[in-house]
């Protein structure tokens, strides 16, 4: 499974291939691949073909993307980042965009041995023949898997050694807001939403084709549209001392802070339209609708909830509008309201009842995958489950004891979470999922305790309503992540998350209703080094691929001995990658702008520090986070700009920072 | 209203499982908004059934489904629709409305016709092919091992095989007429007594169509056309 560098070159001609006009098709390698489908795990996943699925051919487009979900189809499949682009760049009349997604480990075995080339679904064209090799970086760890995608693809693994023959390998999604552990592997990135950008970056592409210059006056191009970071044209600076002092740019044109893109307004982009029916299971299979963007709920360890400010809501028209038509498009039976905590739309109480009256009787579901803690939402999932059953709902609390929700701004009472369990169990619910995280700032192990304590409480709840309920806690590690109040925090070893897990375990054992499911430790382990590293890890991702790291989020996959070996290598110290960061300390993510205020997330961590607490500002007055008028943006209250929102789902006592704030 | 309906499994979607079939019909139901049947229950699915799974990665002009509608259709409109909407390498080539009381469908396919493509390649001289299926056939049984992750199974193939014939030239292959009665024997398995040296690569399995079977081949279900296992009407009857 170790890579080999020593392939051969495949016979073909790459320019007459990748030019605007171009005079050969590359090859189509399905021939090729069917003689190893038989003997490969879940051989759908290779062979496209799905319904919606967009076929261009080759010669009618002068600019060809590969889009990219560097994981395995059945995870990256239903990714909805992916899907949107798909569609905006393939509605433009000359441009091709068709999917990629990494060959899980037994056919790369066989394509190596074979010569067989990464390939898009829509022709198994090799990736090296496209203009742009765009990625989306959903978290950490897919980065081994998109340094295998360029090597299996034909396309060299850094930017120095790229000419003007080979794809401009692009890199989007939540973390991109730090890409510098990447940063000699990709050409270009876009932080944000990438609705506009990706036809202002077509635009460039195509004009720079048909100029037929060389590669860096077609990055320089790109380094011109608002939001695009080329890291080739940044250098960061240290101290004698070997801390970073500034990531700098050192190419005219190149700006020292690179801005985030945010669209504003969401219906001029109704997309998914027509979304890709997989043949294949996937985790998702749903037809999903983004009700909003952004949320300003504040939890302190999110950087979802961080870096997409501000709030961005669809109208309720609009949203029946796209879930009508999107089931017509695809025959999905479920239908998914998403955000990143749907409840708070200001108008889901119209927009369920409205959808929840259409599809009564029917055999469409609709599911909101919201896991507010309070009354409402049990209300919202009673009304949408009117067809069918009423199994599972989720609540996130994400921390046991009172003090470390305040800790992380999660602003839910222990009484909220009880009267919200029995009301959901009261409404014949069956089974209840909490969600918590350990190793978070400040924590003792009574914190940790407390988790059992209410997984304990509710579970007694549970079983006055039915002596066959179940209550699920589901426990994962906490990683600090960039652009977040905790970006400064320590990461707890996973010798302490492993010891955390077991007191839990320990005490729960005697309740055989409560069940516990935790993630692996040390996958967060290598997220946590790649999230807040810089340049110094390039190598060491390099090493770890290399030595056969892949899959790094896979539980079958034990990769972390892999990685150790390869900091050892190269001299990095996990312990201090891991370690509390000071007040003044430069990140290598300083230069890219998530529009937060460096100054407001420091005062939230010392907030957090002192176990204070800060309201949502949809409801109370701005506490300059920075976003809005940085992005010269209007905060939606509401969709309509006159609705209120809906309450605060927190205890009585609030708000709390927002009065010292205005004192 | 009951319809069946004989159908292909060609090309690329010949690699969907037999499990995720069910909602590729499904989808394509809904998208057309035809009013299929619904089981109750606790998991409701809509009503199409399959007599029987074909392996992930053969070919196939010859599966078949039983389709239960809440209401009338009109037939030859509604299935060219749905026919339409399944996924590229699927497609309805008969169908049939259920009369009450007409037999199960898998009680109408009780043999199958197989044809296996042999690799050209293969470093067994064509002519000794035919010698090894006059011995089967002169066989009372031939026992082969199916080798499974669950454990290995002796099976006899000689009882299934109705008919089998071989044509060499450049594009070598079997076909055959097997019995559906009793245990299931696939085409694989009698490939495998064929070949106990192991040097008849198989570049293809195609189930072809589905009936009551005879030496010169069978009645496919449906349409009651004759199909005939000779190789050399391969290219008609296709």
């Amino acid at each position: 499974m170790r890579p080999t560098t020593a392939r051969t070159a495949p016979p073909v001609d790459r320019q007459a291939v990748r030019s605007a006009r171009a005079t050969a098709v590359p090859p189509a390698q399905w021939d090729r691949l069917q003689r190893h489908l038989d003997a490969v795990r879940k051989p759908a996943q290779y062979v496209g073909g799905e319904h919606n699925q967009v076929i261009t051919r080759w010669r009618d487009a002068d600019v060809r993307w590969a889009l990219c979900y560097p994981d395995a189809y059945e995870v990256g499949q239903p990714n909805q980042g992916i899907q949107i682009l798909y569609e905006i760049l393939n509605e433009r009349p000359a441009t091709l965009a068709e999917r990629a997604y990494a060959p899980w480990v037994d056919l790369e075995q066989r394509m190596r041995a074979d010569g067989l080339e990464a390939f898009t679904l829509e022709h198994h064209h090799p990736l090296w023949a496209f203009d742009v090799f765009a990625v989306t970086l959903p978290h950490e760890l897919g980065h081994t898997n998109l340094l295998n995608l360029l090597d299996l693809g034909g396309i060299p693994l850094r930017s120095a050694e790229r000419t003007a023959d080979h794809p401009i390998v692009l890199v989007g999604g939540h973390a991109a807001f730090n890409p510098e552990p990447l940063a000699p592997f990709v050409d270009a990135v876009v932080a944000g939403d990438g609705e506009e950008v990706v036809i202002e970056i077509d635009d460039a592409l195509r004009a720079w084709k048909h100029a037929a210059r060389d590669r860096r006056s077609l990055l320089r191009s790109l380094v011109a549209i608002e939001g695009v970071y080329v890291p080739g044209f940044h250098e960061p600076r240290f101290t004698p001392d070997g801390r970073l002092k500034a990531t700098v740019p050192v190419e005219p044109g190149a700006p020292s802070l690179v801005p985030k893109r945010t669209v504003q307004d969401l219906s001029q982009w109704p997309y998914p339209k027509r979304q890709i029916v997989p043949m294949t299971e996937t985790v998702h299979e749903r037809f999903s609708v983004e009700i909003f963007r952004g949320c300003t709920r504040g939890c302190r360890f999110c950087q979802a909830g961080m870096i997409t400010r501000p709030v961005r809501e669809r109208t309720p028209a609009d949203v029946q509008r796209m879930v009508a038509e999107g089931i017509a498009n695809t025959g999905f039976e479920e239908v998914g309201l998403l955000s990143l905590s749907s409840a708070d739309h200001s108008g889901i109480g119209e927009i369920a009842r409205t959808l929840a009256d259409r599809y009564e009787g029917t055999s469409t579901s609709l599911s909101l995958p919201s896991t507010r803690v309070d009354a409402f939402n049990v209300t919202l999932s009673n009304e949408l489950s009117r067809n069918g059953r009423r199994t599972g709902l989720t609540f996130a609390p994400e921390a046991g004891s009172e003090r470390m929700r305040a800790v992380i701004n999660k602003m839910v009472s222990e009484d909220d979470l009880l009267r919200t369990t029995e009301i959901a169990f009261a409404n014949g619910w069956r089974h209840v999922k909490l969600y918590f995280m350990i190793g978070l700032p400040t924590e003792e192990d009574e914190d940790v305790l407390a988790i059992a304590d209410l997984g304990i409480k509710v579970l007694e709840l549970a079983q006055q309503h039915g002596r066959a309920n179940k209550v699920t806690i589901s426990v994962g590690g906490f990683v600090p992540k960039p652009h977040t109040p905790f970006q400064w925090a320590a990461q707890d070893p996973p010798e302490q998350i492993h010891r955390k897990l077991e007191l839990i375990k320990r005490a729960i054992r005697e309740h055989r209703n409560l069940r516990l499911r935790t993630n692996d430790p040390d996958e967060g382990v290598i997220e946590g080094l790649l999230a807040r590293g810089g340049r110094e890890l390039a190598d060491v991702i390099e090493t770890a691929w290399r030595k056969g790291a892949r899959f790094d989020g896979w539980h079958e996959m034990d990769t972390l001995p892999t990685w150790e070996r390869a900091l050892a290598e190269h001299g990095i110290d996990l312990a201090h990658a891991m370690r509390e960061r000071d007040e003044h300390e430069v990140f290598p993510w300083d230069h890219l702008d998530s529009g937060l205020d460096k100054q407001w997330l420091w005062s939230d961590w010392q907030d957090a520090l002192a176990n204070r607490e800060l309201d949502d500002c949809r409801w109370i007055p701005c506490y300059d986070c920075g976003v809005c008028p940085g992005l010269d943006l209007v905060h939606d209250t509401g969709w309509d700009g006159r609705t209120l929102p809906i309450v605060p789902s927190g205890s009585a006592g609030l708000p709390k920072v927002a009065a010292r704030l205005a004192s | 209203m009951r319809v069946r309906v004989r159908y292909s499994k060609t090309g690329r979607v010949r690699y969907v499982s037999a499990r995720d079939l069910t909602s590729v019909w499904e989808r394509a139901l809904r998208r057309e908004g035809l009013p299929i049947a619904w089981s109750q229950g606790f998991r409701p699915h809509p009503k199409v059934s399959f007599p029987d799974a074909l392996p992930v990665g053969w070919d196939s002009t010859g599966e078949y489904a039983e389709l239960t509608f809440t209401e009338d259709l009109e037939v030859e409109r509604d299935l060219a629709r749905l026919s339409q909407a399944l996924p590229a390498g699927m497609g309805i080539l008969r169908w049939l409305v259920v009369p009450d009381g007409a037999p199960k469908l898998a009680a109408m396919l009780s043999h199958t016709l197989w044809e296996v493509e042999l690799d050209p390649g293969m470093t067994v001289p064509q002519s000794d092919v035919p010698a090894r299926i006059e011995r089967l056939l002169a066989a009372s049984s031939a026992e082969v091992i199916r080798h499974r992750p669950s454990g290995d199974k002796v099976l006899d193939v000689r009882p299934a095989v109705v008919a089998l014939r071989h044509a060499g030239g450049p594009a070598p292959r079997l076909r055959a007429v097997l019995s559906n009665d009793g245990p299931t024997i696939r085409p694989s398995d009698l490939v495998a007594a064929l070949d106990p040296h192991d040097d008849l690569p198989v570049l293809r399995h195609r189930r072809v169509a589905q009936g009551t079977g005879s030496v010169d081949g069978l009645v496919e279900a449906l349409s009651g056309d004759h199909v005939p296992i000779d190789t050399s009407a391969v290219a008609e009857a296709a």
